[in-house]
């Protein structure tokens, strides 16, 4: 980009550069200007934004105005607001246009601000459309565009194609000169009025005309610079009311990403339990399975198993082969010696399956694919202490809650287990409409608090990330409870 | 017997027929998915049908939910289920949705099928009608269950015997577990029963039923 006075892309604030050039552009920037690539794209603009903000205007103010009046009616009281609610795509659209237009023509980089967040339900979408703040700010520009448009696009209009027309002016003199008939018979030549930055210039002859072509050079040289002046107020007032500058829409941007991030999460979490069970898992089992099928072979062929003190015993009544122990033929050390190997084989196996399965459980439980209910069941059955378990959720949460919601119910179980010296522990969990609430009670002896750097503050941290709340009532010697509210989507 | 396998593991589902086939069992099918398991059973007839609970597409219950029509629409048939985890509401719904109560059904971990032994043992319960529960499930119920008074009253012994009638264990095996005889199990098994207030039960899948119950609350 040239070295222009106006900066792009943050207008309305003064580059530290500016001081340093020279106020005034020397004769060569003077006479090249004109010609640039830039100058001739502010002059598009001015021209291309008439329609728009045409467009524009009529669209916003006429929403505007029809709602407001049906609103003043009783018979339009709601179809009034509704019409505004309804305005707000367009107006947004209306904005991106022009957003679009800036961008291409002016090299602004003003980036649209985020999509509001939608509530769901009809009522929902009507007060959020409503109340988008965005597109009031939105509706503000287009109603002000258009005189700034008009004049805009006047001046540069002026200043180019008139600057144009001057400098050309003697070829257009057969077009415009004026011969009047009076009465002597003699033609006179009238003059032709032509408006200038100075008053009107009287063009008699054909040579007179050549005097307004300094005119018109003037004005070609000076027209990149009030093309910049006059495009100026229309880049401020883009970036004052159509870029995301206000600090609640950065929360808003800030808590879309965010919501973005812990779903993302979870589903990476699922996905990895996913592989796990049917990569990992699986082929352990096979390898379990295929050992097992070996040691049956070995005992088939003679094999005398080991003590079993700490091995299973055989429910099928199987026992010790009873013709191998006593005919030891010259291979059986090593047929015994095979079966030692292939048990300890299948055994280790077996605890990597089982090892593997609580690690898995412990990233994803896979029962909670099919709902907090089942998950909760299966967590309380194994808990250290018996469970009283109360599950009333209508509708499920979003995925990303509900593994909150479990972690958060497995580790509080386990703090009961630990600490708490109850028998038993109760977990309650309610879902109203945007409100997941989790409970878990014991009778122990209490003094549950959240130490920096203990599992009740990591907890508190983790609700936290999706603006839940964590509330702790434990005194000392009586009852705890802990409770957990989440809300229905991160 | 004639058997059908449902299970999407490949790895897995080969393994197992290998198993099969080595003990004189007939695989007449080995699918992937519950749609095809149900045209499977419909076109083969099996005596017993080896479900994986997690299946596609969805990988939650699909297993369980066609074994669970299954019994509905064939009371005769056996299913053995068997399942990566245990998942208590997964038993429950197994036996309590499906006609004929405990008759013919096993849940297992996959883990249990490395024991070969057990694994063609719970098999041969489950074609016989009886039921095979996996010690962990039983466990599971022993552990979470409101009676735990009730179980106090129990010997350990007792305790034991209980916990191998959960899981459907005839007296004869309950003996060989123990080296014991089979009257003494009968005897184990009349205390228990008088102890927990438990009405007499005559067959294996009727007293599963009956100490489920109990365990349940």
């Amino acid at each position: 980009m040239d070295g222009v006075t106006l900066t792009a892309g943050r207008p309305g604030r003064a580059s530290p550069r500016r001081r340093a050039r020279p106020r005034w552009p020397g004769p060569a920037r003077l006479l090249r200007e004109p010609f640039t690539r830039r100058a001739w794209a502010e002059f598009g603009y001015t021209i291309a934004c008439v329609p728009l903000a045409v467009a524009g205007f009529v669209f916003t103010v006429g929403t505007l105005l029809i709602g407001a009046g049906l609103t003043l009616t009783i018979v339009g009281v709601v179809i009034g607001p509704l019409l505004i609610a309804a305005s707000t795509p367009g107006v947004l659209g209306l904005g991106g246009a022009t957003r679009w237009l800036a961008r291409r023509l002016l090299g602004i980089k003003v980036t649209g601000p985020p999509p509001p967040r939608r509530n769901p339900g009809v009522t929902g979408w009507f007060w959020s459309a409503l109340n988008d703040a965005t597109a009031w700010r939105t509706r503000g520009y287009l109603a002000l565009k258009l005189p700034v448009s008009l004049v805009a696009a006047y001046v540069a209009g002026w200043f180019w194609l008139g600057g144009l027309a001057y400098l050309t002016y003697p070829l257009w003199w057969e077009i415009f000169h004026n011969v009047s008939y009076r009465a002597d018979g003699v033609t006179h030549p009238d003059p032709v009025t032509n408006p200038g930055p100075f008053g009107s210039v009287h063009v008699l002859t054909l040579p007179g005309s050549f005097a307004l072509i300094p005119v018109g050079v003037v004005a070609l040289l000076a027209a990149p610079w009030v093309t910049s002046a006059v495009v100026a107020v229309d880049r401020a007032l883009i970036g004052r009311l159509l870029g995301p500058v206000s600090m609640s829409e950065r929360v808003q941007d800030l808590a879309r990403t965010r919501a973005h991030a812990v779903d993302d999460s979870a589903a990476r979490l699922r996905q990895i339990e996913r592989d796990l069970h049917d990569g990992a898992q699986a082929q352990l089992v096979a390898v379990a399975m295929r050992l097992g099928l070996a040691k049956e072979k070995l005992r088939g062929a003679g094999a005398a198993e080991p003590d079993p003190a700490g091995a299973e015993p055989d429910p099928a009544g199987a026992g010790p082969d009873p013709a191998g122990a006593a005919g030891a033929g010259p291979r059986q050390p090593d047929i015994d010696r095979a079966f030692e190997l292939v048990d300890a084989a299948q055994r280790t196996a077996r605890e990597a399956i089982a090892e593997l399965r609580d690690l898995a459980r412990g990233i994803h439980p896979p029962a909670l694919d099919r709902g907090l209910d089942a998950a909760l069941a299966t967590l309380a059955a194994r808990s250290a202490v018996p469970v009283d378990l109360v599950v009333d959720v209508p509708q499920r949460p979003s995925p990303a809650i509900e593994t909150i919601a479990y972690f958060c119910t497995a580790e509080l179980l386990a703090n009961v287990a630990k600490h708490s010296g109850a028998p038993r522990a109760t977990v309650e969990v309610v879902h109203v409409p945007g409100l997941l609430r989790v409970r878990v009670s014991d009778a122990g002896q209490g003094g549950a608090r959240p130490v920096p750097g203990s599992g009740l503050a990591g907890l508190a941290e983790r609700v936290r990330t999706v603006d839940g709340r964590l509330d702790i009532s434990s005194p000392g010697g009586g009852p705890t409870a802990v409770t957990v509210e989440l809300p229905s989507h991160a | 017997m004639r058997i059908v396998i449902a299970e999407d593991s490949a790895v897995v589902r080969a393994c197992l027929v290998e198993i099969l086939v080595d003990h004189g069992h007939e695989v007449a099918a080995a699918v992937g998915d519950a749609g095809a398991l149900r045209a499977a059973v419909a076109a083969e007839h099996p005596d017993v049908a080896i479900v994986d609970v997690r299946m596609p597409p969805g990988y939650t219950d699909e297993g369980l939910r066609a074994a669970v029509e299954l019994r509905h629409s064939d009371p005769g048939l056996g299913v053995l289920m068997f399942s990566q985890y245990v998942e208590t509401r997964d038993a429950a719904d197994l036996l309590g949705a499906s006609r004929g109560g405990a008759s013919g059904v096993g849940y297992l971990l996959k883990d249990r099928v490395t024991d070969v032994g057990e694994f063609i043992d719970a098999l041969a319960r489950v074609a016989a009608g009886g039921t095979a529960l996996d010690p962990e499930v039983v466990g599971q119920l022993l552990g979470a269950s409101r009676r735990a008074d009730g179980l106090a009253t129990l010997t350990p012994r007792e305790r034991e015997v209980l916990r191998l009638m959960a899981e459907g264990r005839s007296n004869r095996a309950i003996a060989a577990r123990f080296a014991i005889s089979e009257r003494v199990v009968q005897k184990h098994v009349g205390n228990i029963f008088s102890k927990l207030g438990l009405p007499p039960s005559d067959a294996d899948h009727r007293r599963v039923l009956a100490v489920l119950r109990y365990l349940e609350g």
